[in-house]
Formats: structure tokens, sequence, C-alpha cells
């Protein structure tokens, strides 16, 4: 008898439990707690610098935390991190990566370090590269591309494993409508697949309230809000609200946002 | 508006600058945990300790030109040559020397200084264009002002006290400072070149083939060092030989940069003229003005050249793709070692340490060889070619991890384990030694029948070099994952590429140590080998422990 995979040891795509992140004396993200749910999308929402990014650095291994405790599919990035990553795909905030590389090569890199068979990537890639629209780029040096072009490629690069977890920082940064609207329709689908979930970071809450089934709203470092759209609406008792305007409720800022209108229009 | 506004720009952009050659985030590196604050200093404080080392190496030289004018050097160097023509000599070897570092300095820095789009930042300034010429000026200057302040005060000072001449020191100004002017337009011209058409260029085998040819070329300065060194001696006879015969000849080869600068402090010293007819002592003094032309128009391009260039683009070349075509993944060893070459193929600093150990086995190869008289000479040399690259290969294989820098924010996400990331450096150590090793088994097969003891020689350091590459890598490993630091952080500090490289250059060479003081026996091959063995068979477990953890 084979031993369990991961995703039946423990179906959770993400759990995050008291994760704080501090450098030097800011605390950046202050004991959060939250997990992503086979077959969801969850948005993290928040504004700049409420630990967002900090806390996807903590998921994907790229920093430690000061403490709490991270787990993909029940493992550790920190102590079983090999398992951990096989099973992430990641697109990152920044766009930035090998310059000197053509997005065939650094596909080629990705696709060699994962392990993954030509013949299985090949067709993935062909698929993506024709409907992202990247055919006459695929074999100029990623330096010479545009952000949005190279952003397709990060989103390649996450989908090329297919991965049990998608974890997206900001995705639809820099991209054209057209790639906008697949991509939104590609990501619903994707965790459509048994077992799979996606972790949506975003402070575009048009995007959220279209995309994400259910979305953490984190204000500096605190995680002030979770739920479903409907379960944020009955919280804060206007049925009809927006995402926007049940964050600017539930993070307190609808008054900041006035203050500062009338200060900036008297400027 | 004016200088004194554009050196408060250039500060701010100097500080981004520095921040960003010590923390590649515009390269994909992610910051240590650590205050804001503190990153900075430590920047600061870290490309200001490189600067601080390049202006100590050349000063160095500027002091050992002076060592070398001493009588009791002279006696022993410059024999043939009378004792003015020998100053002259020695001076623009130094001047020579220094052009050819600070150049190759320029070489590592400009393409980051280039390509790191601070200057374009400024121009959304609503400043003066002419002050933003400036400031580019200035942020320029700023990155070389240690060493280029180096060569113009340590080395006049050396000489002057040398020749016991005030008047002979301040000659020596002249040519130090033509040696800095030209070292920087050489730097700007050739890293604007690099950014502007190698960056952009397509893959394929026959572009990555013209790449590596320009990077090549790229290298050539630093090996004006070695070969001028190489061929001090020659040079010195040559001059002896023109001086006592044929002072038209002498002439001749005086009127080549930067001997006319070289000349003017002999001529303001004690020494006076060197025997040669003062037509000819004109010629050369004219000569000099007339360098000075040239060279004060370079100077003049320099304020306005280094804004121009940073604003510049790559050019991107047309060219069909096939998107179709298939991937070809490989195993994971064998990616990084692609990626390495592939990202080196794009940028010069990286190119230069992979390419450094192998020019240097070619340079060593054709100029020993050709004077090398019997086999066992052949051998000798040969094996002096293979040590110096084994060592060079050793002393660069911790900055290979330096091109993980590039991407290296996304890299760690992949499953990469840290073993897999020290086999693929160390297997790109193990290339550039096998390839330099190739070149020099290429003249040993010219010159003599039987090259096998070479080869034996040859494979005897292998696996001395892997253990060296191993410990050195294994090194930075473990301090990483005991300081939680990313591993290409850690080589940023002299302090830490002295810890890291200086075991891996004892164990690269104790063998070659073993070899030499048995030298002549019939067992030193053999014992070379059994000991490079069992350095390996110490250091591999070492390193296998050590890559355990750690970020990868």
């Amino acid at each position: 008898m084979s031993s369990p995979t991961a995703e039946e040891l423990d179906p959770l795509p993400l759990r995050v439990d008291s994760l704080t992140v501090r450098y030097g004396a800011l605390t950046a993200v202050d004991r959060l707690s939250f997990t992503v749910r086979p077959g969801e999308i969850y948005g993290l929402l928040g504004s700049n610098g409420a630990g967002k990014s900090s806390t996807i650095k903590c998921v994907v291994g790229l920093q430690p935390a000061a403490s709490g405790v991270i787990r993909v599919f029940g493992r550790d990035p920190l102590r079983d991190t090999l398992e951990a990553k096989a099973r992430i795909g990641y697109v990152p905030e920044s766009t930035l990566l090998f310059d000197s590389l053509s997005p065939r090569e650094f596909l080629e890199f990705v696709a060699s370090v994962r392990r993954l068979e030509a013949s299985r990537v090949g067709e993935r890639v062909g698929a993506y590269v024709r409907a992202l629209d990247i055919e006459r780029e695929f074999d100029q040096p990623l330096a010479t591309l545009s952000n949005g072009t190279r952003q397709k490629v990060l989103v390649m690069a996450a989908l090329l494993h297919q991965p049990s977890l998608l974890i997206l920082d900001e995705p639809l940064n820099n991209l054209d409508p057209r790639t906008v609207r697949i991509l939104k329709e590609l990501f619903g689908e994707y965790v459509r697949t048994r077992g799979r979930g996606i972790l949506f970071s975003t402070h575009t809450m048009e995007v959220a309230q279209q995309l994400c089934h259910r979305v953490g709203i984190l204000d500096r470092g605190r995680l002030r809000a979770e739920g479903t759209l409907e379960e944020l609406r009955r919280r804060t008792a206007n049925g009809e609200a927006s995402l926007e305007e049940l964050y600017l409720h539930l993070t307190e800022a609808e008054a900041g946002v006035a203050a500062a209108v009338r200060e900036l229009s008297g400027a | 508006m004016g200088w004194r506004s554009a050196r408060a720009l250039s500060s701010v952009a100097y500080q981004e600058l520095s921040f960003q050659s010590i923390y590649a985030l515009r390269q994909g590196n992610v910051l240590p945990s650590s205050d804001p604050p503190s990153l900075v200093a430590t920047a600061r404080r870290r490309v200001f300790q490189s600067k601080l080392l390049i202006g100590l190496l050349l000063g160095l030289m500027g002091a050992g030109g002076g060592l070398a004018l001493s009588p009791t050097v002279e006696h022993f160097l410059g024999p043939t040559a009378p004792m003015a023509v020998y100053q002259a000599a020695v001076i623009a070897g130094v001047l020579l020397l220094q052009l050819s570092l600070l150049w190759t300095t320029g070489l590592q820095i400009l393409p980051t200084f280039l390509s790191s789009r601070i200057l374009p930042t400024l121009e959304t300034l609503p400043v003066d264009p002419r002050d933003l010429d400036r400031a580019a000026f200035l942020l320029f200057v700023r990155l070389f002002d240690t060493p280029a302040l180096s060569i113009i005060v340590v080395t006049p000072f050396a000489i002057g006290v040398a020749l016991h001449s005030v008047w002979a020191g301040l000659a020596v100004l002249p040519g130090a400072l033509s040696a800095v002017i030209l070292a920087f337009g050489l730097s700007l011209a050739t890293g604007d070149f690099f950014v502007r058409r190698v960056v952009g260029s397509p893959t394929g085998s026959l572009s990555t083939t013209i790449r590596w040819m320009f990077l090549v070329l790229w290298a050539v300065p630093a090996f004006a060092i070695y070969t001028f060194i190489s061929f001090s001696p020659e040079l010195l006879r040559t001059l002896g030989s023109l001086s006592n015969g044929n002072p038209t000849g002498l002439t001749g080869l005086l009127l080549i940069y930067p001997f006319p600068f070289a000349y003017l402090p002999s001529l303001a010293g004690p020494t006076g003229t060197l025997g040669l007819p003062t037509a000819n002592v004109l010629v050369v003094v004219a000569a000099a003005f007339a360098y000075a032309v040239p060279i004060g128009l370079l100077a003049a391009w320099l304020v306005r050249a280094p804004r121009r260039l940073a604003l510049g683009v790559p050019e991107v070349a047309a060219r069909r793709t096939n998107s179709g075509a298939p991937l070809h993944p490989t195993g994971a060893v064998r990616a990084l070692l692609f990626k390495d070459l592939r990202t080196a193929s794009r940028s010069p600093g990286y190119a230069f340490v992979v390419l450094l150990p192998i020019l240097d086995a070619a340079v060593i190869g054709l100029s020993t060889f050709v004077g090398a008289r019997s086999a066992t000479n052949v051998f000798n040399l040969g094996a002096a070619a293979v040590a110096t690259s084994a060592l060079l290969a050793t002393f660069f294989g911790p900055a290979f991890f330096a091109t993980e820098v590039m991407g290296y924010s996304y890299t760690r996400t992949l499953p990469l384990a840290p073993r897999t990331l020290l086999a693929g450096k160390v297997g790109l150590v193990v290339l550039i030694y096998a390839l330099s090793a190739a070149v020099i088994f290429g003249f040993t097969v010219a010159r003599v029948f039987s090259p096998w003891v070479f080869t034996a020689f040859a494979l005897a350091e292998l696996p001395a070099l892997v253990a060296a590459a191993l410990i050195e890598l294994g090194i930075l490993f473990k301090v990483s994952a005991r300081r939680g630091l990313a591993v290409t952080n850690l080589y940023t500090g002299a302090w830490w590429a002295t810890v890291v490289v200086l075991p891996g250059l004892i164990v690269a060479a104790a063998p070659l140590g073993l070899f030499q003081a048995l030298h002549g026996q019939e067992d030193a091959l053999a014992a070379m080998g059994v000991f490079s063995l069992l350095e390996l068979a110490i250091v591999g477990p070492l390193a296998w422990l050590w890559t355990r953890k750690g970020y990868a």
C-alpha cells in the first residue's frame, strides 16, 4: 500500500495560525490566522503596508516568521521545504526576474527544477503562449520585455506544474484588459479541480469582489474581518454594500478618506 | 542650481546605487529582516570597503613603482638600460597597470550603474539638464573616488620620494590624471556598448557565441596587467638595446602612450634627458602635450556622457521566434549550470569571473610555452598554468553564488534543494577548471609528443579543486542557515570573502604544495593525487552536512 499524499493527510491547502512577522522593531504582521479551503479563492485584502506581502513571503519560504504556524497541505514550508514548495505556484508582486534569460529559457529552468517531463510541459506552455499572446516575445531576453509581458511569464511559470495551491500577489498588475479577463476566468475554473486552492492578495476591491469566495481584511498587520461578501454585509448591517465600502467601514477608514479629500481639494 | 545642487542630487543617487549594489533588490533579491536604517548604513560601509580595497591595491602599485626606482631594485631589474630609460619604463608600467585595473573595476560596476534606472528617476524632476549632467557625472566619479585619488596622490608621492625630487613627483601628475581619465572613458564606452548591444541580443547558439567573443574582448584589459608583468623584462631589454644603438627607435617607442608622460618625471628629476639629443627630447615632450589634447576632450565628454548613456535603452535585435518549438527541461543541476552561463553571457561582471581562469591558462600557456626549451620545461610551465587556473577558479568560486542574486527571491520559492544548488555551483567551478586544463593541454600537445604526465597532473588536482569549491560554498550555506540570511547577501563584505575563500585556497593549494615539495621524486604525482582524494573524502561529507539546511 502506498503512503498517503500530503493532500490526503491534510486536505487544507493553506493554514496560517498566529503568524507574526517583524522587521527590527516594526511588527508587520501581528498574530494573523486564516485558512484557504479546497475549491476556494481566498482574498487577502489590505492597504499598502498592511502586511499582505510579508505574509505571502513567509508562506512561500522567502522570509522567516518571528512566530506562528504555516502549513501547506499539512507541511511546514520551513521544515518540509521541498514538499511544500512543490505544491505551490507563486506569482510575486514584482516582475523582477532573470533579465538575461528569455521566457523560453526561464520556463525551461523552472520546469527543470520542478522535474517536469518535456511532453507534459510542452503542450501546456504552447497553449499559454498562444492564449496570453506572447509568441513574438518568447525568445527575447526578459530585460527587453514590458512589465505586462513579464507578468504573463510569471503567471505561466506558476501554472506550469498545475500546483494544488496558487499564491498570487497582485497577479493582474500591469496586464491588459483581455489578459485580465482570461486570467480571472482561468483562476475561477482552476479551483474547480478537486482539492485546489488560491490565495489571492490584492488591494483592488472590484477584482476581489468578482473573484474571491472569501476574503480576509488586513489592517496594519492584524486581521480585522473575514468571511464571504454576504457574511461581511450581515456583520456591518449593510445588505447592499460593495466590498470597497465594507473594507473602508471595517478598517475605520471612511472618516479618514473624507478628511483627506477635503484637505486635498482645498490644497 | 549649480554644482552644489548637483552634488546634493548625486548624494541621494549614490546612496541608492550603494543600496542596490549590495542588496540587488532590482535584480530580484529580498531584503534581510533588519532595521531599514541599519541596512542603508551597511550598504554604504560595504561599498566604501570595496572602494578602499581597490584604492589600496592601486596605491600599492604606485608604491611598488617607487620601490622599483630604488637603486638596489633598479640594479637587479634594469642593468641593460640607462637609468633614466629604466625610470621612464617603470613609471609607464605603473601607469598602465593602474589604468588597466581601474578600467577592469569600471567594467564590473558600469553595467549596474547604467542599468540601475536611478538616473532616469532623476529625469522626472524639474531640474535643468545641465545640472542632471553634473549630478550623473558626480555620481559616476563617486563610484571611483577612492581608487582615483589613490592613483593621483599615492603614485606622484611615491615616485617623488624615490627620485628625491618634489618636481619629479609633480611631473607624475599629468600621467596619473591621464590614466584616470582614460580608464573612466574606456569603462563608460565599453559599458555602454555592452548594455546597449549585448543585453538585448537574441537567444540562439550563434548570438550566444558572438556574445562570449565580446566577453573575451571584455576581459582583455585585465590581462594587460598580466601580460605587462610577463613581458616587462623583455621590454626593458628592448629599451636598453634601443637606447644603446638606436636613439631614433627609442624616441619612436617613447612616443607611445604612456611613455611621454612617464618620461616627464625623469626630465624634471635629477637624471635628466635619457641621453637623447635635445631635438628628440622635445619631440617626446611635444607628444605629451599632443596626448593631453584628446585626453582633455575626453574629460569634457565625461561630464555629459554618464547621463546620456544611462538614459539609453538596450537595442533589441529583430528576430523571428519559434514559440511552437518544444521546451527541453533537463536535470536541475544542468539547468542551474545553463542558467548561470546564460546569465554570465549577458553580465560582464559574472562573465569575467568565469573567463578569468580560462584566459589565464591561455596567456600563461602562450607566453611561456613559446619560450620553453625542453619537455620538462613544458611540463613545469603547464603545471604552473594549471595550478594558477585551479587557484583562480577556487578564488572566484563563491562569486558564482552572486549570480543567484538574479531572480533569487523567485528561485527560493522553487523546490530546489540546497545540495542541488551546491552541485550546480561546484559543477561550474569544475567546468571552468576543465576548460582551462583543456587549453593548456592544447599547448602541451603542440610542444611535446606525450602529454600524459601533464594530464595526470591536471586530474590529480581535480579532487582538491572539488573539495575547495565544496568547503567554500558549504561555509556560505552554513553561515546563511545560522544567520537567516540569503547566501548571496553574505558574499558582499570583505571579511566574509576572506573567511570563505581562504580555506578553499588552502585546500586547493595543498596538493600543489606537496607536489612541489616532492618534485623530482618518482611518486610525487601519485602522492599529490592521493592527498587530493583524501581532502575530498574529508570535505565532501562535511559540505553534505552543512547543506542539510539553508536557504536555497
